[in-house]
């Protein structure tokens, strides 16, 4: 029975109470299987080794491989250079984005430029080229200019790997600013800062956090150039979690641990922010 | 305050065969108010727009003062404009909306903070200063989308329907108060609007437009007494001008009725109208048969059925109350006022007295 | 200050203004920095490419310091067309694109109509299912590898067997499949934001209205809801398609390539530097799969409703 109950009203007329109950329950029985993956990962790594391996719960349950993950040895990844690096890239190539595709999308959505169409399909197609492809010239040159292993090479690539999004999303955001406040504003002599300042922004605000959000996300899983374009010991979060990948002995539970941290800063972003997502998403994202 | 001018002002769209305002000239006194008024498409906004800068002109030039200010950029034409759905900054409180402008310009805060007190005075918007939009009634959003007009002291009003959004009753109220407001300010005024009693109860002149072309601009009165051409006499009045077609030559006949007056149209003669208070109930010769009856208190509308040249035409006829009759009823009507007589290229030729 | 106007403005346009005394260089201002950035950082390395996709650039002693090249004109693109395992790649990425897609476009919309409506936990509910979406890639894969599909540790083998089926060895015997089964489980949550603002911003009044008119809630939805929903369920296919037609990162923790899983990136990449070296053949490769993306997504964009269209409205 699929019939829409207004916005917060519990039961439209005619809905039957059993229906809404076995919805309910649906949604649950799905939120709690498709999260399973998630919750035994989180179990395990509360585990010992032993009981990982074999999937029982004899030692019960410790943090144990969580101080073991954290604890650096020499030659390899440690978690805070990991976590220092993830955080410096992904903090500053977003911002750089956001400062770069702010202005970018009111070109294209406030006073078009001629030609629009073509220029936002000119940073789709940017999204075209697998990255993989492109690795080698970016490693060369990287190499030339001694760039391996900076977090500068990371913040560059992550830039233009979410300036494409990061312009189509603000810009379907800019054009539900109805024309006629731009016009007052326009008016009243604002300068283009001020108008993005005091009328664009504050309307768009949730539709920029969705944006600067998804960026984030990216950015901060990104792992092809991370492991490519860095030595094993000055790099991102992405590869600290692959360098617990252990191939002598199966340390499963210390591997969930690991990926439980490395996840958990984005996963509570996505938490927090779930709703201003939806909000800018439903806001005009589709367009 | 300064005059407003329009000098063969044209726009047309790209990829439009007609353009949306073709050729307007119009001459707006200093401190007049005039209402443009039109259907749907008539180009009254866009000729509005075109005065604010918002559109370009492809022909013709626009002055202010005096000054042409064709190619000028909105903000430096020294206007100020109230949008249709006010346009407030929804961020921003009562004071800030209205100082925006100001803040723009540079105005120092303390003479800001001045101006804008001085015209929230006016408009009864003190107690709301430091309230947003959203907190705001449809009516107060109104005032203070007139406020932030009126605070930048500019050479010329701009309004683009700014009562359509408020209901009946407060539409009514808001225009009386605009009118007064506006003669006290005696700053030159453009106004749109899509509603002909607006129109004739607020403009000092009123320009028809209709299809990007200028019908009339003229006083309420002239427009009403001495309409240019049909789609004018038809447009203002409520209800509509009774029309009538008839014959290029012959004797004027209403329902069957001679008039028995003669007109010097030489044969051009194509459409008659007169308005409802022209159709008299009674003993008059022509006979009729009531539709509808629309009782308004103090006078009725009328609406009948006349046999006119072997068709069935509905008039309407306005009489004072009291009035006995209903749906059904066959009475008899008699002209008696104003016949207005128009060619076939709907324009106005002659009017007779009957 | 007299500054010619731009009559060739249509300002109806939602969202867009008039300002028609903005040159037209004016209003490329703010695009600038934007554009040139996206130029510098992208267009050099795909020039670059194309120069290396017309030489015999390889690198045998696997010291990423190439060789001297040798300019081969188009003779990496002939190969191009006479590789079985290319076209092999071709099609399982395509195969792994639209599994993925239609998969979790089809589950996330399914979970939006769950959503949509109030019910106990919802907030909850909804933070959980988002959560994979959240997750790293690599980890995602890594999870799926090793706690659902290992045969040693796997849960999944083990609810098997209780219920009485034999084991499967799920990543060896069904590579394709379970990627797929990470790439939908992570982009179902994606799809199900999109279609739950899809849900969310039907007027309501058109469904009242409907149900007046005596409509069954089946008809209700097939008639005007997924109507309303199909420029959503497009912006999710667009958008999914980009990202995981270049799926890389569960291929390489979970397979590491293999005739069943290697998608045209994984392949692209075991050219070049991910074994093959070749890096002359890999960017012949790579410029033919940019080639013919454009030529599909320009396809797809026309066909799509007017995704890039103005919204016309006085």
């Amino acid at each position: 029975m699929i019939r829409r109950a207004r916005r917060g009203s519990r039961l439209g007329v005619g809905e039957s109470r059993a229906a809404i109950i076995a919805l309910g329950i649906a949604a649950w029985v799905v939120g709690m299987l498709w999260i399973f993956p998630v919750g035994w990962t989180l179990l395990t790594s509360f585990k010992t080794e032993q009981d990982a391996s074999a999937q029982t719960l004899h030692n019960g349950l410790t943090f144990g491989r969580y101080s073991d993950v954290s604890h650096s040895t020499t030659g390899t990844l440690s978690l805070s250079a990991a976590f220092t690096n993830s955080l410096v890239v992904v903090v500053v190539s977003t911002v750089i984005v956001m400062l770069l595709a702010l202005p970018a999308a009111y070109a294209l959505a406030i006073r078009p430029v001629p030609k629009w169409r073509d220029v936002l399909f000119f940073f789709i197609s940017l999204k075209f080229l697998p990255i993989v492809a492109s690795i080698f010239p970016i490693y060369v040159y990287a190499q030339k200019w001694n760039l391996i292993g900076t977090r500068t090479i990371l913040i560059v690539l992550y830039i233009a790997i979410n300036l494409p999004l990061a312009i189509w999303m603000l810009r379907s955001f800019f054009i539900e600013v109805p024309r006629e406040l731009i016009e007052a504003a326009e008016i009243d002599g604002t300068s283009l800062f001020n108008q993005l300042r005091s009328v664009i922004l504050p309307i768009a605000a949730p539709g920029i956090a969705a944006t600067a959000l998804l960026c984030v996300i990216f950015a901060w899983n990104e792992y092809f150039y991370a492991i490519q374009l860095n030595f094993a010991g000055a790099s991102t979060m992405p590869q600290w979690v692959i360098g617990n990948v252990s191939t002598r002995g199966n340390f499963l539970a210390k591997l969930s641990a690991a990926s439980i941290i490395a996840c958990l800063p984005v996963v509570l972003a996505g938490w927090a922010a779930q709703k201003r997502m939806i909000r800018g998403l439903s806001m005009g994202a589709i367009k | 305050m300064a005059a407003v001018q329009y000098e063969q002002a044209t726009r047309l769209y790209p990829g439009t065969p007609t353009p949306a305002v073709n050729e307007l000239d119009l001459t707006i006194d200093d401190g007049e108010l005039l209402v443009l008024v039109g259907p749907s498409g008539s180009g009254k906004s866009t000729a509005l727009r075109m005065l604010a800068g918002l559109e370009p002109l492809d022909e013709g030039r626009i002055l202010i003062g005096g000054k042409d200010v064709s190619s000028v950029r909105p903000r430096d034409r020294d206007i100020a404009m109230v949008f249709q759905n006010y346009a407030l900054y929804p961020n921003l409180d009562v004071a800030a909306n209205m100082g925006f402008a100001l803040k723009q310009q540079g105005v120092p805060k303390h003479e800001r903070l001045e101006r804008v007190r001085e015209t929230a005075k006016l408009l009864d918007l003190e107690p709301y200063l430091d309230r947003k939009p959203r907190n705001l009634s449809g009516g107060q959003r109104q005032r203070v989308a007139m406020g932030r007009a009126i605070v930048r002291h500019p050479q010329v009003y701009l309004m683009d329907e700014p009562l359509s959004n408020l209901d009946a009753k407060l539409r009514v109220q808001t225009r009386t108060e605009l009118v007064e407001l506006q003669q006290r300010l005696a700053v030159t005024t453009v106004y749109v609007t899509h509603d002909q009693v607006e129109a004739m109860t607020m403009g000092d002149r009123v320009a028809v437009l209709r299809d990007g072309l200028l019908q009339q601009c003229d006083s309420p009165a002239k427009l009403y007494h001495e309409p240019a051409n049909l789609f004018v006499a038809g447009f203002i009045g409520s209800p509509a001008m009774n029309m009538l077609p008839v014959p290029s030559t012959g004797p004027l006949e209403v329902g069957g009725t001679e008039i028995g007056v003669s007109d010097d149209l030489g044969g051009e003669r194509a459409t008659i109208g007169f308005r409802p208070e022209a159709v008299i109930i009674g003993d008059g010769p022509t006979p009729a048969r009531i539709r509808i009856v629309e009782d308004l208190g103090s006078e009725l509308f009328v609406h009948l059925l006349i046999d006119h040249d072997g068709e069935e035409r509905r008039i309407v006829a306005k009489v004072d109350a009291p009035f006995v009759g209903s749906s059904g009823d066959n009475v008899r009507i008699s002209l008696h006022g104003t016949l207005h007589l128009f060619d076939a290229a709907e324009v106005r030729r002659q009017s007779v007295e009957l | 200050m007299n500054v010619a106007a731009d009559a060739t403005l249509r300002p109806t346009a939602k969202g867009q203004v008039g300002d028609p005394f903005s040159s037209p260089w004016r209003r490329r201002l703010p695009l600038l920095p934007a554009l040139l950035f996206a130029i510098l950082v992208t267009q050099l390395p795909f020039l670059v490419s194309i120069y290396y996709s017309l030489t015999d650039l390889k690198d045998k002693t696997q010291s990423l310091i190439p060789e001297p090249t040798k300019f081969v004109g188009i003779d990496n693109y002939k190969a191009i067309f006479s590789d079985p395992f290319f076209r092999q790649a071709m099609w399982t990425s395509v195969q792994m694109t639209v599994f993925a897609v239609v998969l979790s476009l089809l589950f996330g919309t399914l979970f939006a109509i769950l959503l949509d409506r109030h019910f106990f936990g919802q907030g909850l509910i909804r933070t959980l299912l988002i959560t994979p979406f959240l997750l790293m890639p690599v980890v995602a894969a890594l999870i799926w590898k090793q706690q659902m599909f290992s045969s040693l540790f796997g849960i999944l083998d083990k609810v098997l067997n209780f219920l009485g089926f034999s084991s499967v060895a799920f990543i060896s015997d069904h590579p394709l499949a379970s990627i797929v089964t990470v790439l939908v489980w992570q982009w179902t949550p994606f799809m199900m934001l999109i279609m739950l603002a899809g849900l969310q911003s039907q007027p309501s009044d058109i469904l009242e209205a409907a149900g007046v008119d005596g409509a069954t809630p089946f008809g209700i939805f097939r008639q005007l809801t997924l109507p309303h929903l199909r420029r959503y369920l497009e912006l999710g296919a667009l958008l999914g398609s980009i990202y995981i037609v270049q799926a890389f990162d569960a291929i390489d923790v979970m397979t590491g390539g293999g005739p069943g899983s290697t998608n045209v990136p994984y392949f692209v990449y075991q050219e070049s530097i991910g074994g093959g070296f070749r890096y002359g053949s890999a960017s012949a490769y790579a410029i033919v799969v940019v080639i013919f993306s454009i030529i599909i997504a320009t396809l797809a964009l026309r066909l799509l409703s007017g995704l890039l269209k103005d919204e016309e409205r006085a």
